[in-house]
């Protein structure tokens, strides 16, 4: 079974997420509602992919990533940014980065774990 | 021996005397230079504070998008996160994955998603919108098919349509290598999936939607047309704008923003692009036709004037309109005549073939100031008439060694795909009820085909300059075309390449320069001979810049126009394929 790690700052986003990642595609999912709590679930909890919120309040989605890069136990995990940026500039930011993917809010509660599942390539 | 000293008196009086004419003269010149030179220096304080002040508007300005744009972007984002958890929540419950709702609350659930879903699309619209008008959000052009973007559109489209039970037609009248333009695919493939959703919604169930391919020397046309309940006449235009649905309650029974038409018309515009409403004739709903340039000049420019129309030409010329409907000939007539072509008109076949032999026999004996005695450049014919048909009339028009090359334009309301016309028959062709644009680019495209484009293209934006250069090179014996703008000179050049071109280096919308470095870019333009003329004198630098084929160098100040015209006489029968003709 695939376990999943949601990183937001919003409480009703994380929740949201979690149950339409259980709901639809029977995942674990794990939460964390900042980017040091995040990195700390991310080492401990070995999660097969992360989904991450980008502005957070003290450290944010993208700094949040680079940490885990440089460290051995997280650097491994694909992280996807969730995010309610839609500028051209903005996504263009965020390739750079070298994140596994971005996905936008508002997203679709029925199709989440489906976009996640295709991003990253997963066939089951 | 006294007339002596009187004389020597005499001449010392003169000397005198012409000393101070002299020196008042040179008083008086230099008093004059002092002012010129005043002027000048005035002149010259006034450009300089007006560059400072547009320095400073242009940085204002510049901080001022910044603030818009973080605003915007930090509002769309402040939206985005609640609506976030609203559609997550309202998508499950929705779903019934979470236990069964009963009826009437699963209407009031579908409710509240429907219009979830509403306020998100207005968001990304108004943040589209903004992004597009801003005009910092730039094209991404590349080589695109119009035929391709259609097809992806209808496809994406087609499960919509479906479910409203409408069907797709797609037809294509422009020839296979006439459907390539430049573009940015993805705008442009949501313009048309727009008309198109927009197209469904309007439409009958059981009813058609069709998409219409057309194409002439300079632009492609697509139509989209339905058969819905049309748009009222005083709403074809305001549809366009933000916010204006034919109906107030549209867009909550729709489910539209109100913003597709106007992201529609932006994105087409800054194609250089046009898009317009028309209710169809004689029947029920509405085209939208979207008129796009075949090659991308706005984008080679950085100055933002410059994503208008092309220009049309002004038209010269005898057109002879042959329509058995009064009417219809009186307002082509009129819209031909505003253009600047003479008109003569004919009733019926017989009548057109008859002042086309007429008119040949006048031109025979031309006088040569009667406008009126010109041979016909083109005839419009409409097809199907009372007597002779349109084809009998073109049949007859070949038939006659006098009459046989005129070009000859059909105006129908059959559609050109369906054209059952022995080849060359007829050059042009313009479906009723027809769009005004669209006559004239089409009269005017087969006015130069059939004429051929001249061997010289003088580009020069003082018309009197431009008149006595045209005139000498054309009694010379010269094809000469004239283009006074930066713009007119690549419509001219993209017809296919002069033999040499005059080059002022003063245009009103750009310079000599802009125009040879994108010349430089084009592989059929790349060496041009040139005649430049400068009005003042060019650094090295320059005149290396300036060299494309072989390039003479005069200055405007020095040079008179005869000596323009030897030059350019020169240098165009020292080309080898022209010395053959002659």
């Amino acid at each position: 079974m695939r376990r999943i790690l949601i990183i937001d700052d919003e409480d009703d986003i994380r929740e949201v997420a979690a149950l339409s990642l259980e709901a639809t595609a029977g995942w674990e999912i794990m939460t964390a509602s900042s980017g040091a709590d995040g990195i700390q679930a991310a080492a401990n909890g070995k999660p097969h992919a992360i989904l991450m919120d980008v502005m957070m309040p003290g450290m944010d989605g993208p700094t949040t990533f680079r940490q885990m890069q440089l460290n051995p136990e997280t650097a491994g995990i694909p992280v996807l940014l969730l995010t309610a940026k839609v500028q051209g500039v903005d996504q263009r930011r965020f390739a750079d980065l070298g994140v596994a993917g971005v996905l936008f809010k508002p997203f679709d509660p029925l199709t989440l774990a489906l976009q996640i599942s295709q991003t990253l390539g997963w066939n089951d | 021996m006294t007339a002596l000293p009187s004389i020597a008196f005499s001449l010392l009086l003169l000397s005198v005397f012409l000393l101070g004419v002299l020196t008042l003269r040179l008083a008086s010149r230099t008093r004059d230079q002092q002012r010129e030179l005043e002027r000048l220096n005035d002149a010259l304080r006034r450009s300089r504070e007006l560059a400072e002040q547009q320095q400073t508007k242009l940085a204002q300005r510049s901080t001022l998008d910044t603030v818009k744009d973080e605003f915007i972007s930090t509002v769309s984002h402040e939206l985005r996160t609640p609506l976030t958890s609203i559609r997550g929540a309202l998508g499950l419950l929705t779903s019934g994955m979470l236990g069964e709702i009963e009826p009437k609350a699963q209407n009031l659930l579908r409710i509240a998603s429907s219009n979830t879903e509403r306020l998100i699309r207005l968001i990304n619209d108004i943040l589209d919108l903004e992004r597009m008008e801003s005009g910092r959000d730039s094209l991404k052009l590349r080589r695109s098919s119009i035929l391709d973007l259609a097809r992806e559109a209808i496809d994406t489209i087609t499960p919509m349509a479906d479910n409203a039970g409408i069907r797709l037609d797609l037809n294509c009248a422009a020839p296979r290598d006439a459907i390539y333009f430049d573009a940015d695919p993805d705008r442009i493939l949501q313009v048309l999936t727009n008309l198109l959703s927009n197209a469904i919604k309007f439409s009958p169930s059981g009813s058609t939607v069709w998409v219409q391919i057309h194409s002439d020397v300079n632009s492609l046309l697509l139509k989209v047309i339905d058969q819905g309940r049309g748009i009222p006449p005083d709403k074809l235009e305001t549809v366009f704008g933000r916010f204006q649905q034919v109906e107030a309650a549209d867009s909550s029974k729709k489910g539209g923003t109100g913003l597709g038409l106007a992201i529609c018309r932006s994105i087409v515009q800054q194609h250089g692009g046009a898009i317009w409403a028309q209710p169809n004739r004689g029947g029920p709903g509405t085209t939208l036709w979207v008129q796009l340039s075949r090659s991308a000049r706005s984008s080679d420019s950085t100055s933002p004037e410059q994503t208008t129309m092309p220009v049309t030409e002004r038209g010269d010329g005898l057109v002879l309109v042959c329509d058995d409907d009064g009417s219809i000939r009186e307002v082509v007539a009129e819209q031909l005549r505003q253009q600047g072509y003479d008109i003569l008109q004919a009733g019926s076949g017989e009548e057109a073939i008859s002042i086309a032999r007429q008119q040949i026999a006048r031109a025979a004996g031309l006088v040569n100031d009667d406008r009126s005695a010109r041979p016909i450049a083109a005839i419009l014919l409409d097809l199907h008439m009372p007597g002779l048909t349109g084809w009998e009339t073109l049949e007859r028009l070949r038939e006659s060694p006098t009459t046989a090359a005129i070009p000859v334009i059909i105006l129908s309301v059959s559609p050109p795909s369906e054209r059952m016309q022995p080849q060359g028959l007829a050059q042009g062709w313009v479906q009723k009820p027809f769009n005004e644009k669209l006559l004239l680019a089409e009269l005017h495209r087969v006015l130069i085909s059939s004429s051929g484009a001249g061997q010289v293209l003088l580009v020069e934006q003082d018309q009197q300059t431009a008149n006595v250069l045209l005139s000498g090179l054309r009694e010379a014996g010269v094809r000469v075309d004239h283009a006074a703008t930066l713009q007119q000179a690549v419509d001219r050049c993209l017809l296919g390449a002069p033999e040499l071109m005059v080059l002022d280096m003063n245009l009103p919308d750009g310079d000599g320069f802009s125009l040879v470095d994108w010349m430089k870019r084009q592989p059929t333009l790349s060496d041009v001979p040139m005649v430049v003329y400068s009005g003042r004198e060019l650094t090295d630098a320059e005149i290396q810049r300036l060299r494309l084929g072989p390039t003479q160098l005069l200055n405007k100040a020095k040079v008179r126009p005869k000596q323009v015209e030897d030059m350019v006489l020169m240098m165009v029968q020292r080309r080898p394929e022209t010395a053959a003709v002659a």
